[in-house]
């Protein structure tokens, strides 16, 4: 069938955003000076429409006169050669497309039977050369995972193909060596789990189908079920418990009252009020991302709300959080592995992608961070979290029923993200980037939201048995977990797809997004059905959960899978792992000289890029939508301060706050595992707490990105958790949900191996009665008092920003005392609580003269500082330790009445004169508020332009 | 008797439930209904007062943010519109709804099908999330009868905000007073700077209405701010909540209808 073309373009008389945005890009990013002006146009094709038709879709869809020409099945940009137009590659969902029919089939032309649409970008300048045009489309405009250059109109906007058969693998006479090729960038599995795979196929005397191998190796990939955190140690020869099981059993010992669900479901709950919960759940999307930047963190928040959405019997996403770890934006091109992409790319691109999914979907991304180290450049760290609403007598997680149906919501299933599990297990190659392309894809979030607001509307009508998402491993996972203890058999033929040609396991696989797996009952599927039709939404009934806890599929009458759950989750033995403190060369203490210039070594410690603004970031998140902000991530006088934590009124009209806020430091882990994993936990709190909240009304998430665990990675993870575990049991502050990914180690051609910092990012949420009882971070007047709460060892200074930007390591961190920091946390809490409290701010990386500078820049204000003559002066300014506050009182306030016996000291007053001004006995320096502002600005402006 | 009020919700709405709240809090009562509960003849436009067409990224805003609903209204539920505007019923659109009103004709000349005004893409070629300051002009608008002549500060959150049309239109505007709102520096005077014009918007257009005062668009957040605790700086000092006005002024016209 005929294909018609509309091209739209700005009329050239009006400024074109989109290729003013491209040309800074191209300017900024990538230091081509030849390209003088980008012009950019949009092209739709129709199939199954007269030119005459698309001419009228043209005028009433596509084009706007007002501001916009169009042409029809002719080129609109013709006075430049450097013309290229990039789309998404066929088999790539692109959203927009079900749009465009819907459009066209609403003004009558209801026998448009495929569109699709994709850009052109046209530069300008006499000195352009074809290496130039290369270099953007390589490294700016064209990811080749998911887009590619069109170069001649498509015949066929139609994606077909055959179906595959379903292939029986002969397992049962492989030698080893067959056995891992059949593994190698498939399975991701090792021999010992190959030959089981092997010895139980030859117990039950046949070979396996496609479909049982591939479930199997999806079943159990470290991504799923954990086999490292399940393990049984060996720690310097001592036998230690199980990591996850310690988690589990310092939450447990803990017994907190607020905890309704802890590990069992998709997040964990905690009690709200008036009969609501809360939950939280954080992810990681480190391998999608570091392929396809934008797709991967888009479907990585996808993934974390519908986590949230598959809580009990469904939650409302009401909150979004992200934290990342990138190389530094200028890191030399040369110095970034084969295989890897550049760090400027890849912030810019996961920023969009969590940008365009939580701002589409309605969820307000309110709370995060950056953090920054050169061997991030082997896989970049993205962690995307969400948190949900919902009745507390529909939090429980919910156990289908023999007989239950099997029924899938959402969009269709596709060929994209399969192996996605077993590849998010996988090491980062120099060959990933090529094998594993298909493993991500773009995100759809209105699809999303649609089935979100459908299986709310059917929650709240009790018609939900359990849900599920469809993550990692798709149905084949989603169901598997879900029948784990009944059975299930599915109809692989009756999925709807997105295109004709998947063979069965590919369906059974497949982890195209936005897709959840629903238990309903057959009295109440009717019902249900008419729900998801009247928002839009696909149902599918594609089988039962039956009783005979086997799980079975069919496709188109053929049986292609029969396992039996209890092999297929209960079939990988534990694994023994050993881990051993690596040895380290004892280091000389560090004894630097104060800085000669205090205004220069101030304003690098502003500008480091651990601690710098990241407004311009926090701007392009819809960080209002709902409503519900009581304590946003930016405040002050212009808006541009930043608070410790997230304040929400989830209900509106209610003042009960829900608090969110997290830490991690994966510059200290590389130090010591043990503190550094105490800072980041202390940091989360630290930061909750400096907004009004009570330890006791906190609950923690763990998540863990770790290198592959060797004897030494095991070793720090094994100190990680312990500190976890003992932080969770001296604050009484229980984990309940977390996540690790353990493969961020790139290995590359000639034995280059790069591990990425451990990290471990810590988040803490609660609740507050009455978020009027709650302080925000900007010094709010003149002349009140400035108190340091919280006792530290100014001498610990390894990991800071201030000694990095000296060149110095040392091996004397921060060791946060964690009795100490209960009773600063208590105190703190019934001081602001009592409403004595102007302003508060938690110590981190830049120390306290970073805090300080932030609350004057919030506040339009100064502040005069005397740093007492038994402290070196330097260290005192910026040392690190977490759990440390400034606090701001009224003049009139007495402090001893506050905080008694916590460490406390008064170390100056806020000034209107704007200035930082700090005197060090005999000396004194000052600095503008503004300059310090300036400095702690500019990087992030400088990649993102704003 | 309360005035019923509607948000209208379809794919991708997700300023809906705030913008109930604020009707609700404003003494209506609202529902939310569908497009396709109008599509199908299950419920009536006319049953309702007030029409809120929420914020939000409907159908994704694919081709131009707003364009998908729009013609689907003006396809689909042309009749319906026409007889509700035609009957001095009171419309509003918000961000999204705001780009659907102009992308049906119905602002600012409530003219269906007619489009003379577009919201083009911000000229920083971004989505921003920010509070800025606004001057409410005098208008015929119902929305703002106790606003007109104060500057509030309200949320704007939109990648497509520009206001832009030909001179003869924007000239014409003006003579009749039909803009509502416009982007103010500290000063409180007319801004084209960003960022307190947030994205080029001619004249620093930020709200228009029609010239019965009944169609109001705006591309910030009244429904954000309609709660003191809403404010970014609330703790800084006490501060009303400035979007409320704007739903009780259309739930005390309706009372009247």
């Amino acid at each position: 069938m005929a294909i018609q073309e509309v091209r739209v373009a700005v009329r050239s008389s009006l400024p074109d955003a989109k290729g003013r945005q491209t040309l800074a890009e191209i300017q900024r990013s990538l230091h081509i000076s030849t390209v003088q002006a980008v012009r950019t146009a949009k092209v739709f094709r129709f199939e199954g429409i007269t030119v005459a038709e698309a001419g009228y879709l043209a005028r009433t869809l596509l084009c706007e006169d007002i501001f916009q020409v169009y042409t029809v099945n002719e080129p609109i940009i013709t006075d430049t050669n450097w013309l290229v137009e990039v789309a998404y590659r066929p088999g790539v969902m692109n959203p927009e497309a079900g749009s465009l029919i819907k459009s066209a089939r609403d003004l009558g032309l209801s026998h448009v039977v495929a569109a699709d649409s994709s850009w052109e970008y046209a530069f300008y300048g006499p000195e352009i050369t074809p290496d130039d045009i290369d270099t953007i489309l390589r490294r700016l405009l064209v990811n080749a995972t998911v887009q590619h250059v069109v170069r001649e109109k498509p015949e066929t906007l139609i994606i077909t193909g055959r179906s595959a058969p379903t292939l029986s693998i002969p397992i049962t006479g492989m030698t080893d060596e067959e056995l891992m090729e059949l593994s190698k960038d498939k399975l991701f599995l090792n021999l010992e789990e190959m030959r089981l795979i092997q010895d139980h196929f030859r117990a039950i005397g046949r070979e396996p189908t496609d479909c049982e191998v591939e479930i199997l190796a999806q079943t159990w990939s470290e991504h799923c079920v954990h086999k490292t955190f399940k393990a049984h140690l060996t720690v310097d020869g001592r036998e230690k418990r199980p990591l996850l099981k310690r988690l589990q059993e310092a939450t447990n010992s803990i017994n907190h009252p607020l905890v309704l669900s802890a590990f069992v479901d998709n997040s964990g709950v905690l009690a709200f009020y008036d009969g609501w919960a809360v939950c939280g759940k954080v992810e990681t999307h480190n391998s999608p991302s570091a392929i396809e930047p934008y797709g991967g963190a888009a479907t990585g928040s996808g993934g974390v709300f519908r986590d949230v959405m598959g809580t009990g019997q469904g939650a409302k996403v009401i909150a979004s959080t992200d934290m990342f770890c990138f190389a530094p934006p200028d890191t030399p091109l040369e110095e970034i592995p084969q295989g890897c992409m550049h760090p400027n790319y890849l912030l810019r691109q996961v920023v969009a992608g969590v940008r365009d999914y939580g701002n589409r979907m309605g969820i307000p991304t309110n709370n995060g961070s950056v953090h920054f180290h050169r061997d991030f450049r082997a896989k970049p760290t993205v962690i995307v979290g969400s948190y949900g609403l919902l009745p507390a007598d529909r939090c429980e997680k919910g156990k289908p029923e023999p007989g239950d149906l099997v029924v899938v919501i959402g969009g269709r299933t596709g060929r994209d993200g399969i192996h996605g599990a077993t590849f998010s297990s996988a090491a980062m190659t120099d060959r990933t980037m090529d094998v594993n392309a298909q493993a991500v894809q773009i995100g759809h979030p209105i699809e999303e939201k649609r089935m979100s607001d459908a299986l709310l509307a059917a929650r709240d009508e009790g018609l939900i048995r359990a849900v599920t998402d469809c993550g990692a491993g798709g149905f084949a996972s989603a169901v598997g977990e879900m029948g784990a203890s009944t059975g299930a058999v599915l109809a692989l033929d009756k999925a709807p797809l997105k295109y004709s040609g998947l063979a069965p396991w590919e369906i059974l696989l497949s982890e195209s997004q936005e897709r959840m797996v629903a238990a309903v009952r057959p009295s109440d599927i009717d019902r249900f059905r008419e729900i998801c039709r009247e928002h839009n939404v696909e149902a599918t009934v594609l089988g039962t959960f039956t009783g005979d806890g086997r799980f079975r599929a069919t496709y188109e009458g053929a049986e292609v899978m029969n396992l039996s759950m209890a092999f297929l989750h209960g079939g990988l033995p534990q694994r023994r792992m050993q881990a051993a403190r690596p040895s380290r060369n004892p280091q000389p203490e560090l004894m630097p000289d104060p800085p000669a210039d205090w205004v220069k070594a101030y304003k690098d410690v502003m500008a480091h890029l651990n601690v710098c603004s990241k407004e311009p970031i926090v701007r392009v998140y819809d960080h209002g939508v709902q409503g519900t902000n009581a304590l946003p991530p930016l405040g002050g006088v212009d808006g541009s301060g930043p608070n410790d934590a997230c304040v929400l009124t989830p209900i509106l009209g209610k003042p009960y706050g829900l608090v969110i806020a997290h830490g991690l430091n994966p510059i200290l882990n590389r130090i010591d595992p043990y503190w550094g994993s105490i800072w980041a936990a202390a940091e989360a709190v630290a930061n909750a707490v400096a907004a009004g909240a009570n330890i006791d009304e906190l609950a923690l998430i763990d998540n863990f990105i770790w290198p592959v665990p060797d004897e030494e990675m095991l070793w720090a993870l094994d100190r990680a958790v312990d500190a976890c575990t003992d932080f969770a049991r001296s604050l009484g502050c229980p984990f309940i949900s977390g996540k690790d990914s353990l493969s961020s180690t790139y290995r590359g051609a000639g034995g280059l191996t790069i591990r990425i910092p451990p990290v471990l990012c810590v988040s803490a949420f609660g609740r507050i009665p009455d978020v009027k009882n709650t302080v925000s971070a900007d010094f709010k007047k003149a002349g009140s008092q400035v108190l340091l709460v919280g006792q530290r060892d100014i001498t610990e200074m390894a990991g800071s920003v201030y000694w990095e930007n000296l060149g110095l390591a040392g091996t004397a961190l921060p060791k946060v005392d964690l009795a100490s920091f209960t009773g600063t946390c208590r105190a703190l809490y019934r001081a602001i609580n009592s409403g004595k409290v102007l302003a508060c701010h938690d110590i981190s990386e830049g120390g306290l003269a970073a805090a300080i500078a932030e609350m004057c820049i919030g506040g339009r204000c100064g502040v005069a500082v005397s740093v007492p003559p038994d402290q070196r002066p330097d260290y005192f300014l910026f040392n690190e330790t977490a759990g440390c506050f400034i606090v701001e009182l009224a003049p009139e306030t007495a402090p001893g009445d506050l905080f008694g016996d916590v460490p406390w000291r008064v170390i100056g007053s806020t000034t209107a004169d704007r200035r930082v001004s700090v005197s060090l006995g005999e000396q004194r320096f000052a600095v503008l508020v503004d300059e310090l502002k300036e400095a702690w600005q500019r990087p992030m402006k400088e990649v993102f332009g704003a | 008797m309360k005035p019923r009020a509607c948000v209208l919700r379809t794919d991708g709405t997700n300023c809906d439930q705030e913008t109930a709240f604020a009707l609700e809090l404003s003494g209506a009562r609202a529902d939310y209904l569908h497009v396709n509960e109008l599509r199908s003849g299950r419920k009536r436009l006319l049953d309702y007062q007030i029409m809120v067409i929420p914020g939000g990224f409907s159908y994704g805003d694919d081709v131009l943010s707003g364009k998908i609903l729009a013609v689907e209204l003006t396809s689909l539920l042309r009749e319906q519109l026409q007889e509700f505007v035609d009957k001095g019923r009171l419309l509003l659109g918000i961000c999204n709804g705001f780009q659907v009103l102009v992308r049906t004709g119905l602002l600012p000349y409530s003219r269906i099908g007619s489009i003379t005004t577009t919201l083009m893409p911000n000229d920083s070629g971004r989505f921003e999330c920010r509070w800025v300051s606004l001057k409410v002009e005098k208008s015929p608008c119902v929305f703002t009868e106790s606003l007109a002549g104060r500057t509030v500060t309200y949320q704007v959150a939109h990648g497509e905000g520009k206001f832009f049309t030909s001179q003869d239109v924007l000239d014409d505007l003006e003579r009749r007073g039909l803009v509502v709102f416009r982007y103010v520096d500290a000063e409180g005077r007319p801004t084209q700077a960003y960022p307190a014009n947030p994205n080029g918007s001619l004249h620093a257009v930020a709200g228009i209405c029609d010239p019965s005062g009944r169609i109001m668009g705006l591309m910030p957040h009244p429904e954000r701010f309609v709660l003191p605790t809403q404010h970014p700086n609330w703790r800084r000092g006490p501060a009303a909540a400035e979007g409320l006005p704007i739903f009780q002024d259309a739930v005390n016209h309706a009372r009247q209808m």
